[in-house]
């Protein structure tokens, strides 16, 4: 791509060289003549300048020669060129001057990845965040992670932190469609891919990371962009001898917060609390021998025990371990890039010496890539793309998520998590693992039963040609690209069934003398296999581009035609239309036109055609248009342009679509769905009820109608250049999204239908604001500082939505954001049951009295029923997104820090998951210090009225679990530093850094239950914090 | 400025060239994608092609049927006053879900309603309804098959309305199914008035009727339905219809339409209400001699081992329920699965084997029946213990040990309360409690003697005592009467159910449903007052019992009760209510009855389970008073749905 640029840059400044010699040559002078070159390469397009007279200067020609005509000598004379350090050179004789040009990386970066293609960042008119790989490098084998306050334009966050299944939830400014759908297109080297072949990404590898964000950006991916882009591209090889770079991190991980849960007699004595405090004359579960006898000094942990289930699964940290070993470099006929990482990322779980298997998350990942380019003749190009990830998966039998329910709802007192083999059962080589009536869940057992492989591969393998077309017109190029992709997944459980032993009869409590009694006899000492699911599919993609570009003066003309086809085709999908292939075709273009680097226009259009619709509906057309105006090139500006280095304004607007419509296995909505053979639906006769047999089910209603979702998106920007040190980009968007596929609320039940009915009625629309700055400072050659900080808001509205016509306005979801949610007011808990009694009727099923939740009569008509619900909070999805972060370096040492955070979220603590006692639900230690008690009948305690059961009356969604998920928290810290120059020459290193680095090291948050980020999923495996230490090398 | 002209020009030539290339292209996209085989995706029409495949649309129709006898699928069986629980019971390994009972704690709400199948039931009459448009176009079906379904369906049809009737009173009939595509106003439907629901219904009875077959050809068929299926339904939905709820029914005169018709007549004259008692009784007499015909009569044990007297009559009595298609059964729902039948079996049952295996986990003991249910049941003499000239001096709640005389029903020598002794026979035959013998549950042999029955002894530090805070018994009383009596515990931890398809509707059903048309049609001593005695006392010869005129005349403080319209009802009632016990019919009773306001007032008792000593277990403990208004004759109509549709007049009081 590099060499493209220069041959651009070639054609344009020769025809400038030789209009600028017109003008230019006049009047008695003195000729100077030089040369430009990098390294061994003529430069060609560098601006020669006087110093102080900027309308005196020329341009180096193709081979990098230049005349200046100078009105006397000692003069100085200024090389500028975009992407090298300025120079100055004092000309004091008329020899031929030899001025060397050094690449300045801080510039490098000018170029920006769009869509099946490149623009020079000045070009650029559509809505681009370029993010710096370096940034998104954090302690984490999940790329994802990183997003959340790195991208201006994108609202991420994390909800779960256990390896191999904390992908991040991401969104291209926020969740603007109600369909199913939500998830930005993923590219990588223009492959679609999943989420998670994005997360195993590895940073080392990545080229560019661009987000596409409006219709100008996305209109090439059609029926595809309107969730926004994510394009990634590798790095290619480069010309050179081999340089070597090697990573290598090794991280300690930890919860960033545990839940706290109350102990064990505070457990059992509210235990009997909540039963007797609904029913003076319930029975309580727990004896005041046991509650007395229970972690008192000798008494026998298997007569009276007490778990801390937590302890007992859990380590206090785990590890993980990182390497990348990247080899680049090449010669004239080929280059290549080839890197292979490591992950290992181990869980949390404890081990069971006594069995002979690891039941711990034990996660590994290994990346392979190799990125060659080969010369095939000066003008053909042949580029070959392989790559491979695989995950090694060994966990436990359930998943870690899991362990963490059990954790929660397993009782803590019933019984040990296992006895110590005694007399009686001398002779068992099984673990003796405790239970009640066999009924009850041991999650010690549940851990070291088994465990679980998991593998996953994922091949990619593309063919790529570029021809160069100079010959027919110059600035013409041919590419064309196949790509094959083959997935595959499968997993295995191996475990044993426990046997489950309970003491038998009595026990004597003073000697502690108890027997045991098995429980169940179809336990088994060895292992059982169990199949999982298997994934197999296969994606074949082709794209056919024809690009032009050129430059004609001050008119800058581009053009491309893409042609790509894409088949998805997977096995064990289960019915006959879910088996069939999916394919896409689509043709898109874009044409840009500016005029003297001030003026640009592009107008681009996505044609695109998917299988799932109907023929007539089949076929969609995306255009969209752009303007973008560079005010700092203006003349009038000149004068301001040592303060505002760049001033430039865009604005775009057009359609882009989203063809993802329905769940995954809405297919064909255009035909209908009938299951011949249900058993649900079929009927049983006969003798023994074995004869008869199945029936048929209509799962969808055909509807020829259905059709993609259209998005019209508008984008206003400004970016700001401040000094040469400070950029800002500042952008407004709006969005409207139509044809959004809803379920028909017209049609009541009494019709019969046995599917909802479906149709593209539904609208939203969408706005916000996205921010990103960075700022560089050098104070001298061994002190530097930068800073960056990016803001992302985002929020979203309902516009049509087939609803009821309800009574309470309020109850309307128009106008309301689309993770809205409605619930009750809950206004505190009832004083005494005779307020309860004398209040409106509460219809949610159930007793209820004091101490239990007194909700809002919003409609005033005396109950309390589904009319009562309002929006409550703030959405669901997070409005505001925001990162800043600072590095500071001396010498060898650098320094950086980075916060992140989050507004306008709300989440709930799931009432019903947290209710205690029931289905052997923990106490949190939280709800046991607050809760209304008759002895305290604290009207605004955290947790109503203990019950054993779930009280109905206190689970609605309403007011009282609502949380302010607002958080800031520092998300990354390093320290770092690099072996000065001197010494790395010696044994040809480049690069010699070591790092300590830290991960969600500390938050700031009302919310203290959890770790606030994770919402309402705060019961699940914890957000990690992580403390790594790494080495980075380079050589040459 | 020449150059750059000319490579504009070539640029167009070039652009020109390309359209040409894409549109050449555009039709090859086309086909790639045209993924769909033409012909090879299923549709509806696909299922009338043949009747192999007809058959099963006949099989979806028959799959929208009700679940009776499932725990948590039966809207009339844990919902009423018949039988008390644990709350707070143990997720007991997906026996049941409790749901129902909610409804019985008083806890129905119009959010979102407990047993709401409104939705269900309309799907099936849309599944019937697709049925009967398309039944024509199956070209291998012969006629007089297709004749047969055609009734078949319309009977589901029937009872799919009736279904929503019972519950929500009256309701939107569908006779045809509306297109979907119809206009929004289409499918906003008003209610019917409850007399066009019930004649609807009739209407469509009596056109499946005389196209139904007496008999299934084969026993592979058993299950679907038969002309004595559709004529008892028939008269049960007579009797229904011309029942103080539905009938005449004053409460209701405000529920009124949002078009302003009358959902309820309440201006009814004497005659018009009659009439509805005397169209039941035809229908009864009709569907009587239909079952006669077919064979259909009260059950009795045949047994391959020989047993004593008192045995076998139990075994007549608990077999008639749980010996699966016996000739007493008229419709068994084969809809309900054996393995929720299994369910309530192993929720009823007490841990009879504990001696072998003492820590059954899949037995659990805990529905139970309150001691008013318990009360309900006769003394030997066929007469509530209340007018028994024999207990009117005897005080229930004594304690005594069993003796020889009653060896058979309780154990020897174990002490119990008096109210258990000199009970009728169905008391024995249907209820385990403490002390109580209990026949079965272990391999048949010739001659048992009393000791080698399994017996309960449910006083704390007994062996089918208190489990745990979440484990039976309840009330003391278990639920023999849903347990076969082969059912066995095979191992620790194995129970070997042998499940039954529901009884629905069995001959003592109807005969008591003959007895009470006739009676409230004409009386006690009408034209066919020796049809009502006959038959009332036909059920209860069967249960080992004498006669209605017999009973009251030889024993009870009450001679001649029988001859008064209003007593003769209650002894109708009560008659019904016990035969029926358990059988998911009293909660639909009592309402047609409009009892439950009086019933559900009285509470529902217990004794102490936690007790050891008789003296200590034999006390009346209140387990819950339950709430009841009248609102609660009618299922709510759930909210969400009227707010759908705006037509839907909510039933009173919700």
């Amino acid at each position: 791509m590099v060499k493209t640029k220069f041959l651009f840059l070639k054609i344009l400044f020769s025809t400038c060289f030789i209009l600028c010699l017109q003008y230019v040559v006049h009047g008695q002078t003195t000729t100077v003549t030089g040369n430009v070159k990098e390294g061994e390469k003529n430069l060609s397009g560098v601006t020669v300048q006087l110093k102080g007279i900027s309308a005196h200067g020329t341009q180096t020609d193709p081979n990098g020669n230049f005349i200046i005509e100078l009105p006397q000598i000692p003069q100085t004379l200024l090389f500028r060129m975009v992407g090298y350090k300025q120079q100055e050179v004092v000309v004091n004789d008329l020899k031929a001057l030899n001025i060397q040009m050094q690449l300045d990386s801080s510039t490098v970066e000018e170029v920006v990845v769009v869509g099946y293609g490149t623009q020079k960042k000045t070009e650029v008119v559509g809505s681009v965040t370029s993010v710096r790989p370096k940034d998104l490098k954090i302690p984490a084998s999940n790329l994802t992670a990183a997003f959340a306050g790195n991208v201006a334009g994108m609202i991420a966050y994390q909800r779960s932190g256990e390896p191999g299944a904390d992908n991040a939830d991401f969104f291209v400014r926020g969740i603007t469609t109600f369909g199913a759908n939500t998830r930005p297109l993923i590219l990588i080297d223009n492959i679609e891919l999943t989420t998670t072949d994005l997360a195993r990404l590895q940073p080392d590898d990545i080229e560019s990371f661009s987000i596409m964000k409006d219709a100008t950006a996305t209109a090439l991916y059609g029926a595809r962009g309107a969730n926004g882009v994510i394009l990634v591209t590798t790095k290619r090889g480069v010309e050179g001898p081999a340089k070597i770079s090697f990573r290598a991190e090794n991280s300690i991980n930890q919860p960033t917060q545990n839940i706290e849960l109350a102990d064990p007699i505070t457990y059992m004595k509210l235990h009997n609390e909540s039963v007797l405090t609904r029913n003076p004359l319930g029975e309580v579960p727990y004896s005041q021998d046991k509650i007395e006898n229970t972690l008192k000094p000798g008494s026998s942990p298997y007569i009276y025990p007490a778990n801390d289930w937590h302890d007992m699964l859990f380590k206090d940290y785990a590890t993980s371990q990182r390497g990348n070993l990247s080899v680049t470099g090449g010669g004239k006929v080929a280059r290549y890039f080839v890197s292979s990482a490591f992950s290992k990322d181990n869980g949390i779980l404890n081990v069971d010496k006594r069995n002979s298997f690891n039941n711990n998350i034990d996660f590994k990942n290994y990346t392979l890539r190799a990125n060659v380019d080969i010369n095939i003749t000066p003008i053909t190009q042949l580029a070959v793309r392989l790559s491979g990830n695989f995950d090694d998966y060994n966990g436990p039998y359930v998943s870690g998520e899991d362990m963490y329910y059990y954790v929660m709802h397993s009782n803590p007192v019933m019984f040990p998590a296992y006895y110590p083999v005694d007399e009686d059962f001398h002779y068992v080589k099984h673990i003796m693992f405790g239970n009640y009536q066999g009924n009850y869940r041991n999650p010690y057992a549940e851990m070291v039963r088994g465990y679980k492989d998991r593998t996953r591969s994922q091949m990619l393998a593309s063919v790529e040609v570029n021809q160069d077309l100079n010959f027919i017109t110059p600035g013409l190029k041919l590419m064309t690209m196949l790509n094959l992709s083959r997935l595959s997944e499968y997993f295995v459980n191996r475990a044993y069934r426990p046997y489950w032993y309970q003491i038998r009869g009595n026990y004597d409590s003073f000697t502690g003398e108890y027997h045991l009694e098995r429980f169940n006899e179809n336990g088994t000492e060895y292992l059982d296999y169990g199949e999982g699911p298997k994934t197999v599919d296969a994606t074949t993609y082709s794209e056919t581009r024809l690009n032009y570009n050129n430059t004609f003066g001050k008119h800058g003309v581009s053009g491309l035609v893409v042609f790509t086809t894409r088949q998805w085709i997977a096995a064990n999908q289960g019915n006959l239309q879910l088996s069939l292939p999916s394919r896409n075709v689509g043709l898109a273009g874009r044409s840009t036109y500016n005029y003297d680097n001030r003026y640009f226009f592009e107008f681009n259009f996505g044609y695109n055609g998917s299988e799932r619709f109907a023929a007539n509906n089949r076929w969609g057309f995306f255009p969209s248009a752009g303007l973008a105006w560079v005010v700092s090139n203006e003349k009038f500006f000149e004068k301001y342009t040592s303060a505002i280095t760049n001033l430039k304004l865009r604005y775009t607007y057009g359609l882009v679509g989203n063809d993802q419509i329905g769940l995954p296995t809405d297919r064909f909505f255009y035909l209908s769905q009938v299951d011949m053979n249900d058993e649900d639906r079929g009927s049983f006769f006969g003798e023994n009820l074995d004869k008869g047999g199945p029936g048929i089910r209509i799962n969808r209603y055909a509807n020829e109608d259905i059709t993609w979702e259209n998005s019209t998106k508008q984008n206003f920007a400004i970016e700001l250049g401040l000094f040469g040190k400070a950029n800002i980009i500042a952008e407004y968007f709006t969005e409207h999204r139509r044809d959004i596929l809803m379920t028909r609320s017209a049609i009541p039940s009494t019709v019969g239908l046995q599917a909802e009915v479906r149709a593209n009625v539904g609208e939203a629309t969408a706005r916000g604001i996205d921010i990103q700055s960075d700022f560089m400072h050098s104070w001298n050659e061994h002190f530097w500082t930068s800073a960056r900080a990016n803001f992302t808001y985002s929020t979203s509205k309902f516009k049509v939505f087939e609803e009821p016509q309800y009574n309470e306005a309020y109850r309307s979801r128009v106008g309301h954001s689309l993770t809205q949610t409605w619930g009750y007011i809950a206004e505190r808990l009832f004083m005494d049951d005779a307020e309860a009694n004398n209040s409106p009727t509460q219809t949610f099923g159930g007793l209820y009295g004091g101490g239990d939740i007194k909700y809002l009569d919003v409609n005033q008509d005396g109950q309390i029923t589904a009319a009562d619900q309002v929006p409550i909070g703030n959405p669901t999805s997070p409005e505001i997104i925001y990162g800043f972060g600072t590095s500071v370096g001396y010498k060898g040492f650098d320094f950086s820090v980075f916060f992140q955070g989050l507004a306008n979220e709300s989440f709930w603590i799931n009432p019903v998951e947290t209710s205690p006692f029931q289905n052997q639900t923990q106490l949190l230690a939280a709800y046991a210090n607050s809760h209304w008690s008759e002895n305290n009948q604290n009207m605004y305690a955290l947790w109503p009225r203990l019950s054993s059961t779930i009280v109905n009356n206190n689970t609605q969604t309403s007011t009282w679990f609502m949380r302010d998920g607002t958080f800031l928290r520092l998300k990354q810290a390093e320290i770092g530093y690099s072996i000065p120059g001197k010494w790395k020459e010696r044994i040809h290193l480049n690069n010699f850094r070591v790092y300590l680095s830290g991960t969600n090291l500390m938050k700031f948050s009302r919310f203290k239950l959890w770790d606030v980020e994770m919402g309402g999923n705060g019961l699940g495996y914890p957000l990690q914090r992580v403390f790594n230490l790494g080495i980075n090398m380079s050589f040459n | 400025m020449i150059r750059i002209m000319k490579t504009i020009v070539k640029n167009i030539k070039l652009k020109m060239v390309l359209l040409f290339i894409l549109a050449s292209f555009s039709s090859s996209c086309n086909k790639y994608l045209d993924i769909v085989p033409d012909d090879g995706l299923a549709t509806l029409e696909s299922a009338f092609a043949l009747r192999s495949t007809a058959i099963r649309y006949l099989y979806t129709c028959y799959g929208f049927m009700t679940s009776e006898g499932n725990l948590d699928g039966d809207h009339g069986y844990m919902t009423g006053d018949e039988l008390w629980s644990i709350i707070d019971r143990r997720e007991s390994g997906g026996i049941w879900g409790g749901g129902m009972f909610n409804m019985a704690r008083g806890f129905q709400t119009a959010s979102n309603p407990y047993g709401n199948d409104w939705s269900g039931m309309y799907e099936g009459i849309r599944a019937c309804n697709i049925m009967l448009e398309n039944i024509d176009k199956v070209p291998d079906l012969p006629e007089w098959e297709k004749i047969q379904w055609i009734a078949e369906t319309k009977f589901l049809k029937a009872y799919y309305h009736f279904h929503l009737i019972k519950k929500w009173g009256p309701i939107p009939i569908v006779k045809e199914n509306l297109s979907i595509n119809a206009d929004d106003e289409e499918f906003r439907v008003y209610r019917d008035p409850i007399d066009e629901c019930f004649d609807y219904v009739i209407q469509l009875l009596d056109e499946s009727i005389p196209d139904l077959p007496m008999k299934v050809q084969s026993r592979d068929e058993l299950g679907r339905i038969t002309r004595p299926i559709a004529a008892s339904l028939k008269a049960k939905i007579m009797v229904y219809a011309a029942s103080p709820l539905f009938n005449n029914n004053q409460d209701q005169a405000g529920l009124i339409d949002k078009n302003g018709k009358k959902l309820f007549k309440t201006d009814k004259s004497p005659e018009e209400v009659k009439k509805r008692w005397e169209d039941a009784l035809k229908a009864c007499k009709e569907a009587i001699v239909i079952c006669d015909e077919a064979s259909h009569i009260l059950f009795t044990h045949q047994g391959r081992v020989s047993v004593n007297d008192t045995i076998k009559l139990q075994l007549d009595i608990r077999n008639a329920i749980t010996e699966k298609w016996n000739p007493e059964i008229i419709w068994a729902n084969a809809h309900t699965s054996l393995g929720a039948n299994g369910n309530l079996q192993r929720a009823a049952s007490p841990n009879l084997q504990y001696e072998q295996y003492p820590d059954m986990p899949s037995l659990y003991n805990h529905i139970q029946p309150p001691l008013k249910i318990v009360d309900q049941f006769y003394t030997n003499h066929g007469i509530p213990m209340e007018n028994d000239l024999e207990w009117l001096n005897k005080n229930p709640w004594s304690l005594r040990a069993g003796g020889d005389k009653d060896r058979w029903y309780i154990r020897p020598g174990y002490v119990t309360a008096e109210m258990n002794y000199n009970r009728e026979p169905r008391f024995y035959a249907w209820l385990g409690f403490d002390g109580g013998q209990w026949y079965g549950q272990k391999p048949e042999v010739n001659d048992p003697i009393p000791s080698d029955m399994f017996w309960v002894a449910s006083r704390a530090g007994g062996n089918q005592q208190k489990k745990g805070h979440d484990w039976g018994p309840v009330s003391g009383y278990s639920l023999k009467k849903v347990i076969h009596y082969q059912n066995r515990q095979s191992s620790a931890t194995g129970y070997d159910v042998i499940a039954y398809p529901w009884p629905m509707i069995r001959v003592a059903d109807l005969y008591l449903l003959y007895a009470e048309a006739i009676n409230e049609s004409e009386g006690p001593s009408g034209a066919n007052s020796s049809e009502l005695f006959k038959y009332i006392d036909l059920v209860r010869q069967r249960a080992g019992l004498p006669g209605v005129k017999e009973a009251w005349d030889k024993y009870s403080n009450s001679p001649r009760r029988y001859a008064n319209q209003i007593n003769m009802r209650d002894i109708i009632h009560r008659e019904r209510l016990i035969e029926l016990s358990f059988e998911s019919n009293r909660y639909w009773d009592i309402r047609r009855w409009k009892k439950a306001a009086i019933e559900y007032d009285k509470g529902m008792y217990g004794f102490k389970i936690t007790g050891s000593k008789p003296e200590e277990y034999y006390q009346k403990v209140l387990m819950t008073t339950q709430k009841f208004s009248m609102r609660d004759y009618f299922w709510p109509i759930q909210i969400a749905l009227i707010e759908q549709n705006p037509n839907l007049v909510q039933n009173i009081g919700w």
